[in-house]
């Protein structure tokens, strides 16, 4: 019935826009940008918030203090300027005047100040925030439109923190009384003041309907509302995209790439990004709670030396990325700081299917008869999953137990809901391979944080278990390093150790590729964060 | 049991007499053997091995190739030649489709058998487990199925739990038809004879019923092998099949994947698609044919009462 009705009203609209396609109807009619993607928010809620397609809803409706602009600098959004003590352990910020949240009420000093002492006191119900906020002790209100924010230690990246603490408006946020209750809180009619404001979010058709807010403190959008459609399958998306049923196509299948950018009328655009996809090895602690359930022999350096040998990274490029991207090497993406946080250095193992067989022979794991290695009676067979979700993966699992067969080993590819992978990863530690990815914050600290043992209980970030006391106080130690070449130095020494004891074999880079109707849109800012990230999306205008 | 044999061979060559003035079924069994064929000799028929990325003068892999540029059928996503591909994967989908369906066939028949000869609370027993797997859906619950073991931790390869799954789900309704077949063919009057004689159970039911049923077995084998290869080709094409040894549905989930469609590349997903076509139009075709011709049901007037019941000289070997 519903679909029905659907229908009609459809129908309806369709016969008035076709009996009044007068001028001055046009004038009025508000201007909108419909995007296409393939997921759909979980949550809303900032405080337990894990897929990519929750931020980018945040990033339009809420503000934070400060924000990465386009050329990589951080600049205020809700603060106007800031100071910091000589000490570095108080920072002060002044608020812009007149925020106003999208309800109409003033947005206040005390108010931002609650969100930062919430996020830092409740750890528990605030998980993903809760790793922005570590050495923070408290913000205090100094008048109506400074606060404070006093820290424990010095923070080096403070201003790149700032800018994933999403304001929140206080009375959505009161009146949980346990984790469980705030985190599984949706959230799914925000109240925000950012630049544009939910006003329909349909779960079950999975469309969000924003509408830009006027009142917004950076100045008013050029588009009057942004559609967000989600698409079951990239070709769907590719053809909607062709046949102009929407505009922005916020993920382009790296597959499809080449045959969006022989489009007319639309521009497909290939931007360096910040993600990378990792081959993620069990590192957990044997003494780990649950016990770590996987093949022992994945815990054996020689093994994880000769999987690495046996991958062919420029291949898995060339065909999973159809060449838009880059052989993985560190998890500290190359672009972050222009190339500042990437260690030169370390040199990768190179693509040697002989070498690899000799690393295996030599550490004693000897062909059966069914052309599989063992050692003690240990056979080298693992589990290589991937998140289900993906396109790139099915094919990179293919091409990755292809050349492990080739070493003896025998890699069982599967997909699994992504749900599911992340309990498998963290806390359960029951898998032996899995291939999956990041994207990075445009801070190093984020992807260096993602392999601290801190990180590796229920709700943390951590996949691969991987436990280091040295590298666990690196990682302490550059938070606390102000001067930018000492952090440079602990920070490129981090990535050489991860590099050692491979908990991750990174695998490629991949750019960001998305395409617009060029021929109805125009504006978009291209770098790294997206041409759909919400400063580009401010500045888009119809094409006159 | 040498004359029985003696005696199926004899019945074989009179099938084949018949058979082969049936156009249907002579073309049935054309696209079936041709398939089986590739797939014995997929090894000379292509210069190439599945796994063998085709790369252009730079040394970079050539993907998307039409077949204007490479092969007789271009290359996907990854590089590989899909004539390579095509051939060898036939061995994958007919050898998971052949070994299922048997070992449907084999349990089908087998609790048929029981269900029909000995009745009371076996065949209640039998037919009740058999209701309950009928009423569940098969693709959903063999979904389910496979991907729940797969996440086991299980010492077997993808496609044995395949090739297993749809063996042990898959036998439902050949157990009905034959447990119909057995309640009629127990009651006539060879059967009643051997009994009076002192014949035991599995003297009957080898020497007596078996011969009487293999007809229809055969026949639904055929038929039960295009459910097979259809079944693992759509199990296959939702990512369940074991990629590393790729069939014709994971051809098309790769195919379906990486966007062969937005691609223009009619040269990846089309031929495994009329591959499968082939071999289930194969299957369904001779299947028919077999059943028409040896279901004593379909072509004996049963108003007429047993005598025609085929083989007519068995009666006397036995006798």
């Amino acid at each position: 019935m519903k679909r029905l009705a659907f229908g009609l009203l459809g129908l309806v609209l369709f016969l008035v826009g076709c009996g009044a396609p007068s001028a001055s109807s046009e004038q009025n009619q508000p201007v909108v940008l419909r995007v296409g993607w393939l997921g759909f928010p979980d949550t809303l809620n900032p405080a337990y918030a894990f897929l990519t397609e929750s931020y980018t809803m945040f990033d339009l409706v809420y503000s934070t203090l400060t924000t990465e602009a386009p050329n990589g600098d951080y600049v205020g959004s809700l603060a106007e300027a800031w100071t910091v003590s000589p000490d570095g352990l108080l920072w002060t910020f002044t608020l812009r005047p007149n925020i106003k949240w999208h309800n109409g009420e003033a947005l206040t000093a005390e108010q931002v100040a609650w969100n930062i002492n919430t996020f830092i006191q409740n750890p528990d119900g605030w998980v993903t925030t809760s790793g922005y906020v570590l050495g923070f002790k408290q913000a205090r209100v100094r008048d109506e439109r400074t606060v404070e924010i006093e820290l424990e230690h010095p923070i080096s990246n403070m201003e790149s923190r700032l800018a994933f603490l999403y304001i929140v408006y206080p009375e959505d946020f009161k009146g949980f009384s346990t984790p469980e209750e705030l985190q599984n809180f949706t959230n799914f009619n925000p109240v925000g003041s950012g630049p544009f404001k939910i006003k329909t979010l349909d779960k079950d058709q999975r469309v969000i309907l924003l509408e830009t807010n006027r009142d917004y403190f950076g100045g008013r959008a050029k588009i009057d509302q942004l559609i967000y459609r989600t698409f079951d399958n990239s070709d769907a998306l590719i053809q909607a995209l062709r046949v102009g049923d929407i505009e922005l196509a916020a993920e382009v299948p790296t597959s499809a790439f080449q045959s969006v950018k022989e489009m007319k009328g639309v521009t497909a655009v290939s931007l360096t990004g910040r993600s990378l996809s990792q081959l993620i090895l069990n590192s957990a602690p044997e003494d780990h709670d649950p016990a770590p359930n996987r093949n022992p022999a994945i815990t054996d350096p020689a093994v994880r030396l000769a999987i690495a040998t046996a991958i062919n990274k420029q291949d898995l490029v060339d065909v999973v990325l159809q060449g838009q991207g880059m052989p993985g090497l560190s998890v500290i993406p190359p672009s972050l700081g222009g190339g500042f946080w990437f260690n030169r250095e370390i040199k990768d193992v190179e693509f040697n299917l002989e070498q690899a067989n000799r690393i295996l022979e030599e550490a004693g794991y000897l062909k059966q008869s069914d052309g599989i290695r063992a050692k003690d009676g240990v056979r080298l067979e693992f589990r290589l999953q991937f998140p289900s979700d993906s396109s790139n993966y099915p094919r990179a699992a293919d091409m990755i137990a292809t050349w492990l067969g080739k070493i003896g080993i025998q890699a069982t590819p599967s997909a699994v809901d992504p749900d599911s992978l992340i309990v498998a990863t963290n806390p359960n530690a029951d898998y032996d391979m899995v291939i999956w990815g990041w994207g990075a914050d445009p801070d190093p600290d984020f992807m260096l944080s993602v392999l601290t043992s801190a990180q590796y209980v229920e709700g943390g970030w951590s996949d691969s278990g991987y436990s280091n006391p040295v590298y666990d106080e690196l990682y302490a130690k550059q938070q606390r390093t102000l001067d930018e070449k000492e952090r440079q130095k602990i920070i490129w020494q981090m990535q050489e150790i991860l590099l050692n004891d491979r908990p991750y074999i990174v695998l490629w880079y991949d750019n960001t590729l998305q395409a617009y109707r060029s021929d109805r849109f125009t504006g978009f800012i291209q770098y790294p964060a997206g041409i759909d990230s919400f400063q580009s999306l401010m500045n888009v205008e119809p094409v006159k | 049991m040498r004359e029985s044999w003696l005696l199926f061979w004899r019945n074989l060559r009179e099938f084949w007499r018949v058979f082969r003035h049936n156009r249907m079924g002579m073309i049935g069994a054309f696209l079936l053997l041709s398939a089986v064929l590739i797939a014995l000799f997929a090894p000379f028929l292509s210069p190439y091995e599945p796994s063998l990325v085709i790369r252009d003068a730079t040394g970079r892999g050539l993907t998307f190739a039409p077949p204007a540029v490479h092969g007789p059928l271009g290359t996907d996503d990854a590089g590989r030649d899909v004539w390579t591909q095509l051939v060898y994967g036939a061995r994958i989908s007919l050898l998971v489709g052949l070994l299922a369906g048997f070992i449907a066939m084999f349990i089908g028949s087998l609790l048929g058998i029981l269900a029909g000869y000995f009745g009371g609370w076996i065949d209640t027993l039998i037919m009740r487990v058999t209701d309950v797997l009928l009423v569940i859906p098969d693709l959903p619950l063999m979904l389910v199925l496979v991907a729940t073991l797969r996440q086991m931790e299980l010492k077997i390869s993808p496609l044995v739990v395949l090739i297993l799954v749809i063996g042990l789900l898959y036998w439902t309704s050949t157990a009905r038809l034959v447990r119909s077949q057995v309640l009629s063919i127990k009651e006539r009057q060879f059967v009643a004879r051997a009994r009076a004689i002192g014949a035991g159970h599995f003297h009957i039911i080898r020497r007596h019923i078996l011969p009487q049923l293999m007809p229809l077995i055969v026949a639904n084998t055929v038929l039960i092998l295009s459910t097979a290869i259809l079944i693992e080709s759509g199990l296959s094409f939702l990512g369940l099949g074991d990629p590393t040894q790729p069939s014709w549905g994971t051809m098309l989930n790769f195919a379906f994947d990486r966007n062969a469609i937005s691609n223009g590349a009619w040269w990846f997903y089309l031929p495994p698609g009329l591959a499968i076509v082939w071999v289930s139009l194969g299957c369904v075709l001779l299947g028919n044919v077999l059943e028409e011709m040896l279901n004593p049901r379909l072509t004996a007037h049963h108003l007429e009462g047993d005598v025609r019941v085929r083989p007519l000289e068995g009666e006397g070997a036995y006798g």
